[in-house]
């Protein structure tokens, strides 16, 4: 009889080139900038962190309430407050260089030029593996979703984006529109090295008694497991129509959430409002990965890739 | 098993109805328990559900043997209804302790802390603390919303003075709380020595921050915002300061000096007959 060595599963995944330990990425605006969790999450044990946006001037954000909790999910209208590239830089930047993890920049602006100097000013930067380009927040009536609802504008500002940097590119699609594949091939056709999907759902709540609007900004941006039907379904879409690599969030809580994403064609996962509930989310989604692939006997993550058998 | 120093799981060892419609929580959690201090929340998770999904904030009451928080709330919606029904012995997740606190006065500082309806919990447990005994005045609508009977005993107990107002007079005097601080700052001799504490509703603290400026008297006040993860990431419960753009209750915060606060900001309140008032 044949020893059996036990061996611990793959997770290591290749996204765009930038290898990644685990497919298990930070969703953008749900983890800060990584310090914020110095206390609960060991930053080394995750493939990457995606931080959150950052804009070439500091941003102050939307007048409170700026979220309201909904049904397995909630909406947010934060308005993309941040302290702007150069803080980033500076301040934020030097902590996260300190752990053996790939760091995304979420990169935005209000104006394809805005985009642009923010993307240069983090080319060349020691620590930074890739930029994820927001082009489709709900909250900000000028920045993102302009561009990431009109196929033209998007594929101008990527192509612009592409020219400026050397890093790969990811680019962030809005869900909140008719068909995912037109979006995902103006990136792949922009040069964009990668895709990130989904950002948030637009959605609307109401106080019935004041019959106004729960958030400030009227509409906000709805996540958490409420939308994972609707996120795997564009991933599986996506991954359709085109061949660069995607990271799939929208609503991942478990090991088992993220995995849907894989087998939909996603290659890495970002897990986001998941990290509200509960700040360890990151390192146990790993964890349950490993565990999954050791129970069915699967050497690597990268097996799954895709691999949703459809009838 | 606690995987940080933030992160734990505390066992239920009382739940009950407190009177006024409040319920007591007593959650055993050693290492939060003891690191806990007066102003400081956690949040708490109702329920292994994801719906709702989110964490609830708490002011902590008190700090019991070292070993386990003392929380009070009331039936408000969805979550408050699913922990109501929690039994003793279950167990709970919850992050804490969160916050900055409340900043402790001068040793021969007059502390006077100022309650409003659901806002008593983090001035008992300062109460508790406090070396030197403070004048209490707390303060509801009516008496069905007042503090319950167990908290004003505490509070008596750790107070020099204890002030009762409610909206109708339904209980203790009639009017605000503010008015009631007031009258007791304009005839106190010790009105230079005194630092105001306040926790309740938006327009009440307003009010309370205030009497205070106008008599140059130092106050902080404990804002509650609508929050998602209680670590300073979500960026959800943001309050506008004068000094321009926003500041996270749950980090800069809870507890702010009340000349921090933009209270000119827009808030809404819901009245019962569908016109919103300003």
């Amino acid at each position: 009889m044949p020893i059996k060595i036990k061996t611990q599963p793959d997770l290591s995944v290749s996204l765009a080139g930038i290898r990644l330990k685990n497919p298990v990425l930070t969703a953008s605006g749900t983890f800060g900038y990584g310090e914020e969790f110095k206390d609960v999450v060991d930053l080394n044990r995750l493939g990457g962190v995606i931080v959150k946006g950052v804009s070439l001037k500091a941003i102050k954000g939307n007048p409170p309430p700026r979220i309201w909790e909904t049904p397995a999910g909630m909406l947010n209208a934060i308005g993309l407050e941040n302290p702007g590239v150069d803080v980033f830089l500076s301040d934020k930047l030097p902590y996260l260089r300190r752990f053996d993890t790939a760091v995304l920049v979420n990169i935005f602006g209000y104006s394809l030029e805005d985009y642009v100097a923010v993307a240069e000013r983090l080319e060349g930067v020691p620590g930074i593996a890739g930029l994820e380009v927001n082009i489709s927040c709900p909250n900000v009536k000028a920045g993102g979703i302009v561009f990431g609802t009109n196929v033209k504008a998007s594929f101008s500002l990527l192509s612009a984006l592409r020219k400026a940097t050397k890093l790969p590119l990811f680019a962030k699609l809005s869900p909140n529109v008719t068909d995912i594949t037109e979006f995902a091939r103006a990136a792949e056709d922009a040069g964009c090295d990668g895709l990130s999907l989904i950002n948030t759902l637009l959605g609307m709540a109401i106080d019935v008694r004041c019959r106004k609007p729960r958030l400030a900004n009227c509409t906000g941006g709805l996540s958490g497991p409420a939308i994972r039907p609707v996120a795997v379904r564009m991933v599986w879409q996506a991954a359709r129509a085109v061949s660069i690599p995607i990271i799939g969030m929208g609503g991942i809580l478990t090991a088992e959430d993220a995995l849907e994403f894989i087998l939909a064609g996603a290659t890495a996962v970002a897990v986001g409002t998941a990290n509200f509930v509960n700040p360890h989310a990151t390192e146990d989604v790993a964890e349950g990965i490993s565990a999954f692939l050791a129970e069915e006997h699967i050497g690597s993550v990268r097996e799954l890739i895709g691999q949703a058998r459809i009838p | 098993m606690p995987r940080s120093k933030v992160l734990h799981q505390a066992t239920v060892t009382a739940h009950e109805a407190a009177g006024r419609g409040f319920r007591r929580l007593v959650l055993r959690a050693p290492e939060l328990a003891s690191d806990a201090r007066p102003g400081q929340f956690v949040m708490l998770r109702v329920s292994a559900s994801i719906d709702p999904i989110l964490a609830r904030p708490f002011g902590i009451s008190a700090v019991i043997r070292r070993q386990a928080i003392e929380l009070y709330y009331r039936v408000v919606g969805k979550g408050t209804a699913l922990l109501s029904t929690v039994e003793r012995g279950a167990m709970l997740s919850l992050q804490g302790p969160l916050g900055n606190g409340f900043p402790e006065p001068d040793r021969d500082a007059l502390p006077i802390l100022v309650a409003g309806g659901s806002g008593f919990p983090p001035l008992l447990f300062f109460a508790a603390r406090l070396a030197s005994k403070p004048v209490v005045f707390l303060g509801a609508r009516n008496k069905d919303c007042l503090v319950p009977a167990t908290a004003i005993k505490c509070c008596r107990s750790h107070a020099r003075k204890v002030y009762i107002t409610t909206d109708d007079g339904s209980a203790g005097k009639a009017g605000f709380v503010t008015d009631a601080l007031t009258a007791f700052l304009d005839g106190s001799r010790e009105r230079d020595r005194a630092v105001i504490y306040s926790c309740g509703p938006r327009a009440m603290m307003a009010a309370v921050s205030k009497v205070a400026a106008d008599r140059n008297v130092p106050s902080y006040v404990s804002m509650e915002e609508r929050m998602a993860c209680g670590l300073g990431v979500c960026m959800g419960c943001s309050v506008a300061v004068k000094a321009g753009g926003y500041k996270r209750v749950c980090k800069e915060g809870p507890v702010f000096d009340a000349r921090v606060i933009d209270w000119s900001e827009h808030v809404v309140l819901p009245v019962p007959n569908g016109k919103q008032v300003k």
